[in-house]
Parts: structure tokens; sequence; C-alpha cells
């Protein structure tokens, strides 16, 4: 068995286009994973080995993080590659609940851009201790000092370089490491042969001042440090320990830099990740007691206690139902038999992998704290599996509604097969992926968080299925909801031919606060029969499905029924379900109901000057402003905006602002929508109906 | 609890006497020591001018947006909970929409700054503010001028202006105006002073310059340190 302290499952993450892809591929070659390197947008037309999806290869973006597993001096690193984009949220979130520590990836000219700081925020929210690395210094315009500043400044990090660059753009040539004092070059074709040299005289009194600063900022954390420090003699593994305790507390931020295109500073990197991010036991993770009303259970991260393991990660490849799988706790090993805690069924650990992108490696057990994957193993993502000896969980994660949707048409027969195939395995995979048929209009609809979540699964359709499919226009999912109180009483009555139907219901129905819908039963005395109570709450719910609005979901309902009667022979359960939907349907027009739709947070990004016109172009869709922020040349505007304005925002954001800002949306909350829009909705409804 | 009591309850009630309501434009100053509740109090002036369905503009200088705007939403929960507003959701809704924070970087404020923002943002229809709140506003460092320019402003705007200053530790509070705000009292028509009460969890008002029918009656406000509304019950 491996020591656990000297594993590391880390991610990489950070804003699109800032190379994350290319590091990565860059430390599999390192660590001696792969022996050639490709580009992402490489001319060999192999593509980076992470990027195994072959429209990710296309696009020059990743979409599903993969896992991979490389050594580097004698410690384990499992890599969850992130996606960069704000679509892919629910991806980025569920490799972060997994991870210990990551790499925050910045580029030296772009600097902190609105995802970062997106990005950020979800890491500090799962307590993930980063360290960064300014990547890109080969570029025009590099400037590592400002993207410190703006580590600073707008993710609040207390962010201090370890390194500093000999030259900078073109003329780069190394890097200086101040906690050893020593310069470093990076020779060879590949930059695989290390040089150590003592620093150049022309930036020894820049990495005097910078050590300085650092020692002032580390020595924070270390006593022992700070004394060193005063009287002169402060070691490396001082230094070096002290940084680590500050990365651990998120009080710290050792940054880094280099470029891994021309293949500088990528074995620092590495060995920071080995110094300074937390191995499994540095990191407290919680498990949800399910007996004691969820309550938090620390987790002991012993691989000799009883097994806990997460599966984060479901994957149809070509080899069947691949399941990736976090152990929290304990040993699992092949053979064994595991449990699904939220089915309670047994299944049996067949097959035990672990992955390397697309191509994996058997081995035969995995300790406390390991990244692996399971054969053959049915289950849902967020799932946990135990020995049968616990009834905890590994905390659920939170999966947010979708908010947009499309309705898909087949082209052919053909077609029509192929997607019922491949929509079967996206929902599987993707929790936030979401399809159903339009009962009305036959339609398949998919449902999703963003225009390009929904734009990649259908191109992922046309490639991996072959299913061509014509799309119609996005349609946003708008709900609807009461406002008061309202009572009902409602006699469904028909006695024409055959056995008649009767069924009186009378309840009201109230606003919910939390929660989509509650059946209260008030009846006393047996006004309706226990028998038909449960028809009751099914009417109810049929109601639900089409608001009497514009034929939205609606949600937020408590229904309640007090009273009622029935009859010896005509009493049924389809009477009182269709007595429940007449009595839902009179109470629901008293209810004063509302439309709800989807706003969205909006941040976007760019030169101070256009200001103006951006705040113009936010209020023109409605858009409710909340603030602005000035940061030198840039300013950043928050703003939260309905979804169904956003349509197209980019391509007129870039005429307004000469391409020059960019946006970041995420789905914030549902808001009743203004009177003027609501008439618009409801004449549309009443067209289509007609 | 109704909307219109809320407003009654408001301590800039008090602050302003008769003869202000017909004008327009005004500048406030909010002082106190550290910690005592300038920006509450701000905020309160702030919710008070949106509950009247008036546009505020918070220029918060050295603080995060996501901050200020947790202020608003806290204080308004507290206020809401405290008086046991009714529809408080959709009255929260509706004034944030007439709210806009601008926030500066401490060393990146300027009024000049400042007026070219405020007036993108008349330009573009998208605020028109009566009510400006500046908090953070470093008295220290500034000159008369820039706060004289200021002024002009807010008569050019037609806007009452609110700064908050901390006055600096153990300056003299029963003489005049403390530091670093002597001197400048004939620019503010309302300067008033927060400070414990002691052996009470009350937070006293001083009213130190305010229109004349108010500062002749001497009388002490006493506030919810919570809520910063007014409270009678306190001993």
């Amino acid at each position: 068995m491996r020591d656990i302290t000297k594993v590391r499952n880390i991610g990489i993450s950070a804003h699109i286009d800032s190379g994350k892809t290319t590091l990565t591929e860059r430390i599999l070659f390192y660590t001696q994973r792969i022996h050639a390197i490709h580009e992402v947008r490489g001319k060999d037309g192999v593509g980076a080995k992470m990027d195994s999806m072959e429209l990710e290869r296309e696009r020059g973006i990743t979409i599903c993080s993969a896992a991979t597993y490389c050594d580097w001096k004698d410690h384990a690193i499992n890599i969850i590659d992130t996606p960069g984009h704000v679509d892919f949220t629910i991806e980025v979130e569920r490799a972060l609940r997994v991870l210990d520590g990551a790499v925050l990836i910045l580029c030296s000219v772009g600097g902190v851009q609105s995802q970062s700081i997106t990005v950020n925020r979800q890491m500090t929210r799962y307590r993930v201790p980063r360290v960064a690395f300014i990547n890109k210094c080969d570029r025009t315009g590099a400037n590592p000092d400002r993207v410190i500043k703006q580590l600073r400044e707008k993710l609040g990090l207390n962010a201090v370089p370890i390194q500093v660059p000999m030259g900078l753009e073109g003329d780069m040539q190394g890097l200086v490491d101040l906690v050893r004092m020593k310069a470093i070059y990076f020779d060879g074709e590949n930059g695989d042969k290390i040089r150590e040299e003592e620093i150049p005289a022309k930036y020894k009194a820049e990495c005097d001042a910078k050590r300085e600063e650092m020692l002032d900022a580390v020595s924070m954390f270390s006593d022992e440090l700070m004394e060193a420090v005063l009287e002169g003699t402060p070691t490396e593994e001082m230094i070096m320990a002290a940084i680590r305790q500050g990365t651990l507390a998120l009080e710290f931020t050792p940054v880094m830099m280099g470029t891994a295109y021309k293949n500088k500073g990528v074995q620092l990197l590495l060995d920071a990740v080995n110094a300074y991010l937390p191995c499994p036991t540095d990191v407290e993770n919680f498990a949800l007691d399910l007996d004691h009303d969820e309550a938090e259970v620390k987790v002991s991260n012993l691989s000799s206690d009883p097994l806990l393991a997460l599966a984060f990660k479901l994957e149809d490849g070509r080899y069947g139902q691949l399941t990736y799988v976090r152990t929290y706790q304990g040993t699992l090993k092949k053979g064994d038999s595991i449990v699904n805690v939220r089915t309670g069924k047994k299944a049996k650990v067949g097959r035990l992998v672990r992955m390397h992108s697309d191509e994996m490696e058997e081995i035969e057990e995995a300790g406390s704290g390991d990244i692996v994957a399971l054969f053959g193993i049915d289950c849902a993502s967020g799932d946990t599996f135990t020995q049968g000896d616990y009834n905890f969980s590994m905390s659920s994660m939170h999966v947010p509604e979708p908010v947009i949707s499309l309705s898909i048409t087949p082209i052919d027969n053909k077609a029509q097969d192929n997607m019922s195939k491949a929509l079967n395995r996206f929902t599987k995979e993707d929790p936030t992926f979401k399809t159903y048929v339009d009962a009305e209009t036959m339609e398949t609809i998919i449902s999703g968080m963003g225009e390009l979540h929904l734009d990649v699964y259908v191109e992922r359709m046309k490639r991996e299925y072959k299913a061509e499919v014509t799309v119609g226009a996005p349609q946003v999912a708008y709900r609807e909801t009461i406002t008061q109180r309202a009572e009902f009483n409602y006699t469904h009555k028909k006695q024409t031919g055959g056995s008649g139907q009767f069924g009186r219901v009378a309840g009201f129905i109230e606003p919910l606060e939390e929660g989509e819908y509650e059946f209260v039963d008030q009846i006393v005395g047996g006004s309706v029969p226990r028998e038909y109570i449960p028809s009751c709450d099914k009417g109810f719910q049929k109601c639900l499905d089409k608001g009497a609005l514009i034929g939205a979901h609606v949600t937020g309902v408590r229904c309640a029924i007090n009273d009622g009667a029935s009859h010896a022979v005509d009493s049924s359960d389809i009477a009182f379900q269709l007595a429940a939907m007449g009595g839902f349907k009179e109470a629901y027009a008293k209810a004063k109901p509302v439309i709800m739709e989807p706003i969205m947070k909006v941040a976007v990004e760019g030169p101070t000057e256009f200001q103006g016109s951006i705040m113009g172009s936010l209020n023109q869709r409605r858009g409710m402003i909340i603030g602005t922020n000035e940061e030198d040349a840039y300013t950043s505007i928050e703003a939260e905006v309905p979804l169904s304005e956003m349509f197209g925002y980019s391509t007129d954001l870039r005429s307004l602002t000469q391409g020059k800002a960019e946006f970041t949306m995420e789905f914030a909350t549902y808001r009743q929508v203004p009177k003027s829009v609501a008439e618009e909705l409801i004449a549309k409804a009443q067209k289509n109906k007609k | 609890m109704l909307k219109q009591d809320l407003i009654e309850k408001n301590p800039i009630r008090h602050l302003k006497g008769e003869s202000d309501a017909k004008e327009s434009s005004r500048m406030g100053l909010v002082m106190a020591r550290a910690g005592m509740g300038k920006t509450a109090l701000l905020v309160q002036i702030a919710l008070d001018s949106l509950m009247n369905d008036k546009q505020v503009v918070h220029v918060s200088v050295g603080q995060s947006l996501d901050k200020t705007k947790l202020w608003y939403d806290d204080m308004f929960k507290d206020i809401a909970e405290v008086c046991k507003l009714d529809n408080a959701g959709e009255i929260h809704d509706a004034i944030m929409r007439n709210r806009m924070i601008i926030t500066f970087n401490e060393s990146k404020f300027s009024r000049a700054k400042l007026e070219e923002r405020l007036h993108d943002l008349t330009q573009q229809n998208v605020i028109k503010p009566s009510c400006m709140v500046v908090d953070g506003f470093d008295f220290a460092k500034t000159d008369r001028a820039a706060l004289e320019g200021m002024r002009e402003m807010a008569k050019a705007m037609a806007m009452q202006i609110w700064f908050s200053a901390v006055c600096d530790e153990g300056s003299d509070s029963q003489a005049g105006v403390p530091a670093p705000c002597g001197g400048l009292e004939d620019l503010f028509n309302t300067i008033v002073l927060l400070q414990p009460i002691s052996q009470s969890e009350c937070l006293d008002l001083k009213i130190i310059k305010g229109s004349a029918a108010v500062s002749k009656c001497g009388k002490r406000l006493k506030l919810d340190p919570r809520t910063l509304m007014i409270r009678e019950d306190c001993k």
C-alpha cells in the first residue's frame, strides 16, 4: 500500500485559454506518462492527451474532467482537469469536491478574468488550498506583478511570489527560486534538463528585495521561522514548512510563474505541488450521518478503517460504464463487496483501475484518499459506497435546476434510435442535463445550464452517435407560482351511461415558502374515504405540470383538503383525481398566480471607457445593475438579468466594445416577471394553444 | 408593520427640519469611532430614500461590491424582522432596483472620477439618484477644495450626499466637531455623532449640527444597535 502522505489529489483550474491543458500535457511529459508533447491546437492532429473527446480537440476547450494519475519524485499525483467555461460549472464543482488542493492558472497578460473569480469562489466554498501559477510569461505584454496585484485585490488572496522571472516575453531565460536563492534554467529541446546556478548579478537586488517580502509574509505562520529571520538564519526547510502551513490554512497563496508552452517552470510547479499542497490526511472531510438527521461526521482518512467512498463521475466509455470513485476512508479491494448507501444494493468490485485520460491501468487495491475507477457498478454520480457498516453519505452535491431548454427533432429513423441512446448516456453522466418528451407537441426537449452547454451535447450527439438533429429556438424555463391562499370546493359528477363518477373535495391552496409541493390531509371524520386521499394528492400533482397561465411548471404550492363527500357506488380513484384537479383549477385562478423567470447573475468586465455603454446594454435587457468596481483601466459591472434577455448577448457585447469586454453568467434565482412581460407571455401561450 | 411606519421610525426624520424639506441638495456627515456603526447608519439613510421610492447611489471606497451588497441585505433583513414588515421579499426586490453600488480602490477615488461615473449613469438612463452615500471617504487626506467640489456636485445634480468619517481616538467630542473634520462644519447641513451610551445597549445619536428646529429641542435620539432604528423602550 502507498504512503498516504505522498498522495496529492489536485485540480488544475483556470480561465479559458490560459493554457491549462498545455500545462497538464507538460506535467504528464515530465512525469513520463507520455513520451511526446502534442499541442492543443497542434498540427500533428493528435491533440493533447487530456482532451480525449474529439469535440474538445476541435474546439480547443476541455469539457469533461478526466482524471489522470502520475508520479513525481516519489509522490503520487492524481490530476483532475477541470473545464474552463461557466456553463460546465457542475463539472468544476464536482471535481472540487474530491480535490484536496488546486493549482490556479492565470495568464500573465489576461490576469484575473471573470472566470477565475467564479472558480476562486467555488474553491473557497469547498475550502481547497491553492497555489497560483502565472503562465504564458513568454507572451508579449506579460506582467506577473500586475497579475499578483489582481490576485490580491480581486480574489482577496494573500498572494506572494516565491519566484522571480529572469527576463520576460521573448527573452525569458529562467526563474529564480526565492526559497533556495538559486537561478534555474531549463535546457534541452523539451526543457527537461534542469540547470541550477548562482543568481546573475543583474537580478540579485530584485531577488533580495522579493525574498525579504516573501519572508515577511510567510513568517506569520511560524514562530520558529520568525525568530530565525530576525537572527538572519532562516533555513530552506523552515521556509518551506511555513509556506505549507499558510497554504493549508488558506491564508497564503504562493505564486509561481513560467511558460508551459516554452517548457519553463513546470517542474518547479510540480515540486511545489508536492511540498505545499495537502495530502488527503491534511484535509478535513465530513460525511453526513443519515441516521441522525444528516449530522456532520468527521472522516478518519485512515486506510485501516471501514470504507467510505464517493462516486463523483460516471462515464459510458467503450469498455462499459466507468465510475470514478474517491475513497475518503478505508480500502477498496478487488473482489470486495460494497454497498451503495442510497439504494442499499450490494455490488462486487470486479475491476479496479487507475485512469490515465482514456487509457487505464489495473490495480489490486486503493487506499484512503485515492482516486480510481470501477467497472460494472450501477450507480448515479454523487452516490456513496461503504462496506455496509455505515449509514453515512458524503455530502450530497448541490445540483442546480436547468434554466434553458431546446427542442430537438431527429432527421430520420436511424437518427432517432441513436439520439435516444445518446440522451440516455448524457443524462446519466451529467445531472444538470435533463431530457423529456413534451406531451402536447411530441417533441423531445433537452434542458441544461446555458446555451453552450446544450450546444456541446447536440454536437456530441452528431459526432459520437451519428444522430443528426434539427434544433429549435432556445426556451427559458419559466415557472408559475401562487401568491395568496385560496379555497376550493369542487364536485366532480358524471352520470351518463355506464358506471358514474362522483367525488367532492374542499380545501385550500397556499404559497409554500420552501420546496416545490406539499400535500396536507386535514380530513376528519372520513368525509373522504381513506383510500381516495392518495388519489387527491395524485390529482393535484398532475396539475403542477402545466400551470393555467402559460403552461409552465407550477412550484411552491401547498395543497390541503379538509372536507369532501363520496358516493358508495360511483366514487373511484379516477373520480377523486378529477375532483382534485377541478378543485385546484378553481382555486388557482383565485390565488393570484404569477410567472417566475430565471434570473442570472451577470458579471461583465471591460475597459473603463466602455462602462457607460455596457451599463446601457444591461439596462436595456431589463438588467438590475448591482454595482461597478473600478480597477486600473478595467471596470467590472455586476448585474442581475433575466435569462430570456441574455440570448445573443455575447455578440452584442463584442460589437459594443470592439471585442474588449467579456462576461460570465451564473444562475442566481427565480423572480416574478414584470406585468408587461407577463401579459405578453400569456398572450403568446394562448395563441399557441389555438 | 407597513412600509409607511418603517419610514417614520427612521432616525433621519429627526435630522431634517421643516425648512430642509424644500431644499433638494444637502450634505450630511456621520461621525463615530471605528466599529460604532457608521456604515450601518449610512445604509439606513440609503434604505430610507429607497423606501420613499427614490434612487440611491452607494459609493464605497475600499470595500468590495459583495460586502456592500451584504450590508444592505442584512440591514433590510434585520429591519424587516424586528419591525415585522409585511411582504418583505417583494419590497426588497422592488427597492433594490433603485440602488446602485459603485466601489473604488482607496487610491483610485477622486471627485472627478466619481462625477464622470455619475454622469455616465444618468446619461445612459440607468439611474438618477436623489441620494448618495459615500462610505470610506478619507477626510484626513482630503482638502477643503475636494469637499467644496462635492457640494457643488450635490447642487448640480440636486441630490443629498451623506459621508461617514472616523473620529480620531481621544479627540474631545464635547466641543464642536471632532477631528479630522474640524473646520469643515460649514460645508455640511447636518453633522451627527454616534456614540455608545454607558450601561445601555442602545446607541446615542448626537446631533452636532442640524437645522435650527432640531438643535433647539436638544433631543438625544436613542437607536437600536441592530437596526439603527429609533427605540422608544430604551432605558
